[in-house]
Order: structure tokens, then C-alpha cells, then sequence
């Protein structure tokens, strides 16, 4: 089902004297876009930035391209809900921020890529505008931007649009499903949110209240297809596929919300 | 309902700036009337019109200010040795725990030492030169200030930090990319409000110890009750504040145009 392009292998982590991650097999492919699913505060996060380095796994261990996975580097990139972007840099100045410890580009294919992605992003008309003067589901593309301009393979994503309003945040869904196949990154996106799993992974995992276990994994993919517009929201399969996963989660993850 | 007095309702600027002119010019005009009229004895108050004299005479025959000028550069020196110290050891002191845990004890229990208290023994160590006057600010702005320094580098988002290290940060990149700019704002009102502080603690020195500066001429003034020449050392002093800090608060606003 998948080629293990990152592998959980028995991972757990405690962070004293509280469980938080229970023993955790999980092999992710190449270019998927995963969702964890679970309740607040159940872990979830923490496996997530255990990818990135952020935090270390108490036992076990975490392999990227067959390789242990250590401190954090480009290649594992940060989207956070909030202080995303930063404050004292304009748009472009933050999407050039990816490439600031990059020594592999000249200025000019520096600058370059900043145009393309400001493109991707659609804030062209913003590029000289200090992150306190664009709204903030811009603020958050802006993130998602520097994070690809930065070149990672993995997109790590912690709840990114759980701050927005209900429609700034199925744009950015539609927008993100639209970004993540055409730049074909692996993502990892972190949600406590039923309906954007299912809109926007290839592959939900669900996980139980802490310590984070693994309670199901649902190929959404196989069910609703890659393709995703605003229409699909609407469509029974949508539904059905939404109504199966809150009630798995319901039921088996003991989330008592 | 009066628009002025709309609650937490905004006037225009113009009548801002008027109301805070008029409130100051009534409260000299009431001052300089009851000296004029004889309520105070001009001995304890005197009016305006006499302190502005003898501030004007001051200033042309008893070297007014030079003397502002030799505590201003006091201030000065005191201030910027304390925050050329105070910055990086305080940012040290948050971005490395066991440097704050070695550290704050000390600097807090130095901090509620009162620097008046301290005069005597700074002239044992350091006679009436100019190093006891350094000294002494120092000493009242550098433990303060490290522990605002502290607080401020605290005080900056761990995202941020994140951010930078899944680029590819190593940790002093960090600390100057974005942990030193994201700071900025608060780091230089804080040092703003010390600079205020240096103040205080120079006319505390110049009282004691000195023969020249502020404090110094305020001292000679009121030993022979020259009243008006107290009151024009005094507002001389909150006028080099007043610019100062306008200075300091216009230069805040062209250095952090994204706030």
C-alpha cells in the first residue's frame, strides 16, 4: 500500500511523567497528503513534530528515505496556526526567509523563486505588505510559501487554518489539495477538524485521547478520489465518508465532545 | 452626547494636541498669578516669568549648559555600557537556561539594592571622580535592564524560532535572525524607559559627588535658597527628557514601520 518513504517504527513518547505518544507503527508514501485526526491534546501534534525534529521520540525511531530522521532541517518544514509568518518582513521578504540558509542558489534564482511562489500563492499585488496589513488566510499561504521555497520534501502541517473563518478556510483547502499536487510534497497535516480531513487526505489517521494511538486509517482516496472542488462538500459520498468518520471517532477514540 | 467626551471615543488629533497645550499653558497662568499676586511667597514658588529669568541668566553667565551637557554625556556613557551589557547577557540568559539559572539569583538580589544606598560605599571604592558617578547608573539601569532583556527575548514566539530552524537555521543564525528582530520593539522601549531612569540616579550622584552637572548646580542653588535657579536646573532636566524621549519614540516608529 505504500513504499515507507517515512516510517514510524515503535515509537513512543513520554514527556514526564505523562504518556502522551503510545507505541506507534505508521509508514507514510511518497507524495501522500496524511491527516491526523483526533481529539485536542491527544498527541497527534507531538508525532508530527517528532518528523521535524522538534521533539525527540523517548523510544523507537522515525525514518525518512530509509534514513534516521535528526535535528530539524530544511528538508522538514513547519506550518503553524499562529505567529506563521514573520511580523518585521513583508510578504516576499517572508517567503525569501526559506531560502535565507540556502547556499545552493544564486540571488538571482533566490528571487526567481520568490516571484513563482508568490505566484503559486496568488498574493503577487501583496508582495511588499508587512503581515499585519494582509488578512489571515493570506498570512498562512504566506507561510505555505516560504515553506516550498525553502525546497522540503515534507510539509508538516499543525492545524494551519484552524484559526480562519469558514470560508477563508475551504479556499485554503481547495487551494492547498491544488498547491500539494502540483508541487507533489508529502504532508502531514494535523486536525482536530472531521470535515477537513476528509476533504483534503489522501489517508486519515485517526487516533485515540492521550496517550495517541492509532484507532483506524481511512483511505479517502479510495473512496472519494484524488480530485477535490467545493462541489465534492456537497456530494452524498462526501457525507457518508464524514458522517462514518465522526462517528468512528465518536466511538472509538472516547472523545467525549 | 458630546463627541469629546465619547467613551473610549477618539477626538481629532488637532483637538488633542490643542486640549494637552491649553491644560499646560492655564496651569503656568495660575502659577505665575499667585506668585504675581502674593498668595505664595516667592521665596517657596517663584513665578515663571522669574525662573525663565534666572534660567536665561544662567545660561549666559554661569555656564547652564555646559553643565546639562556634562550629565547628559554622564548619562550617556552610563547608559550604553550598561545596555551594551545588559542586551547580549540578557539574551543569553533566556536562550540558555543554565546561564538565566546561574545568573538571575544574583542580578535580583542586586536589583533591590537602593542605589542611594550604595553612594557611600561607591565613593570608598571609587572616589568623587567621574567613575563613582558611572558607577552608580550603572548600577541602578544594568540589573534592571538585564532582566527586562530577559523577558523580552523570553517572550518571543517558540513558532518563531521553529520556523527558522526547519529552514535550516543553525542556532545562532536564529538567535540574530529572528530572535534579535523579533525583539526589536520591545527592546527599545525598554531601553527607552532606562535611559529615563539613568536620570534619577545621576542627580542622586551629582547631589553627593560632584562638582559640575545638574544636580550639582541645583545643590549650590538650594544652599542659598536662589529658588528660581532649583526650579530652572529642574526643568531644564524635563526638557532634555521630553526631547529625548521624542527622539527616541519618533526613531522607534521609522525603525518598526510593520507595527
Amino acid at each position: 500500500m505504500s513504499d515507507g518513504y517515512l516510517r514510524f517504527e515503535s515509537v513512543t513518547k513520554r514527556f514526564e511523567p505523562i504518556q502522551v505518544v503510545a507505541e506507534t507503527d505508521l509508514s507514510i508514501a511518497r507524495n501522500d497528503f496524511v491527516v491526523f485526526l483526533g481529539p485536542s491534546g491527544c498527541g497527534k501534534t507531538t508525532l508530527m513534530r517528532m518528523v521535524g525534529g522538534l521533539d525527540t521520540p523517548t523510544s523507537g525511531r522515525i525514518l525518512l528515505d530509509d534514513r534516521l530522521v535528526g535535528a530539524p532541517d530544511r528538508r522538514r518544514g513547519m506550518v503553524f496556526q499562529s505567529y506563521s509568518s514573520f511580523p518585521w518582513l513583508t510578504v516576499a521578504g517572508n517567503i525569501a526567509f526559506g531560502m535565507r540558509y540556502r547556499d545552493d542558489l544564486r540571488a538571482a534564482e533566490k528571487a526567481e523563486r520568490v516571484d513563482h511562489y508568490l505566484g503559486l500563492i496568488g498574493l503577487e499585488a501583496f508582495a511588499d505588505h508587512y503581515p499585519n496589513r494582509i488578512s489571515g488566510g493570506m498570512r498562512q499561504r504566506v507561510a505555505i510559501a516560504r515553506t516550498l521555497a525553502a525546497g522540503s520534501d515534507i510539509l508538516l502541517m499543525d492545524e494551519p487554518f484552524g484559526a480562519l473563518d469558514a470560508l477563508t478556510r475551504e479556499r485554503l483547502q481547495v487551494e492547498l489539495r491544488r498547491v500539494q499536487l502540483h508541487e507533489a510534497k508529502t504532508t502531514i497535516f494535523v486536525t482536530h477538524d472531521v470535515e477537513e480531513a476528509v476533504f483534503l487526505a489522501d489517508r486519515i489517521v485517526v487516533f485515540s485521547q492521550r496517550p495517541a494511538r492509532i484507532v483506524a486509517e481511512i483511505d479517502v482516496t479510495g473512496r472519494l478520489g484524488a480530485d477535490r472542488s467545493l462541489d465534492l462538500r456537497e456530494s452524498r459520498p462526501f457525507f457518508e465518508l464524514r458522517n462514518e468518520v465522526l462517528h468512528l471517532i465518536r466511538h472509538e477514540s472516547g472523545d467525549p465532545a | 452626547m458630546n463627541p469629546l467626551f465619547a467613551f473610549r471615543g477618539r477626538p481629532a488629533p488637532s483637538v488633542e494636541i490643542l486640549c494637552g497645550v491649553v491644560f499646560a499653558v492655564a496651569l503656568i497662568a495660575i502659577w505665575e498669578a499667585a506668585s504675581d499676586l502674593g498668595w505664595i511667597a516667592p521665596t517657596f514658588l517663584p513665578s515663571p516669568s522669574r525662573v525663565a529669568a534666572a534660567t536665561w541668566t544662567m545660561v549666559t553667565h554661569q555656564n547652564l549648559l555646559w553643565h546639562a551637557g556634562v550629565s547628559t554625556v554622564r548619562v550617556w556613557v552610563a547608559f550604553l555600557i550598561a545596555a551594551a551589557m545588559a542586551v547580549p547577557i540578557g539574551i543569553l540568559m533566556s536562550s540558555y537556561r543554565i546561564v538565566g539559572a546561574t545568573l538571575e539569583p544574583t542580578i535580583d538580589f542586586i536589583r533591590y539594592l537602593p542605589v542611594p544606598a550604595l553612594v557611600p560605599l561607591s565613593i570608598i571604592w571609587f572616589g568623587i571622580g567621574e567613575e563613582t558617578k558611572i558607577f552608580l547608573l550603572w548600577l541602578g539601569t544594568f540589573f534592571q535592564l538585564v532582566l527586562l532583556v530577559a523577558d523580552d527575548a523570553r517572550r518571543v514566539p517558540h513558532e518563531y524560532v521553529e520556523i527558522a530552524r526547519t529552514l535550516g537555521g543553525g542556532s545562532r543564525a536564529v538567535l540574530v535572525d529572528v530572535v534579535f528582530r523579533a525583539m526589536g520593539p520591545t527592546l527599545v522601549d525598554n531601553l527607552r524607559i532606562t535611559l529615563g531612569w539613568c536620570w534619577t540616579y545621576l542627580i542622586i550622584a551629582e547631589i553627593v559627588a560632584a562638582d559640575s552637572g545638574l544636580g550639582f548646580v541645583i545643590w549650590s542653588a538650594r544652599r542659598f535658597v536662589k529658588t528660581p535657579e532649583v526650579m530652572a536646573g529642574v526643568i531644564v532636566i524635563g526638557i532634555i527628557g521630553l526631547v529625548t524621549d521624542q527622539i527616541l519614540r519618533a526613531l522607534h516608529r521609522r525603525m518598526f514601520r510593520y507595527l
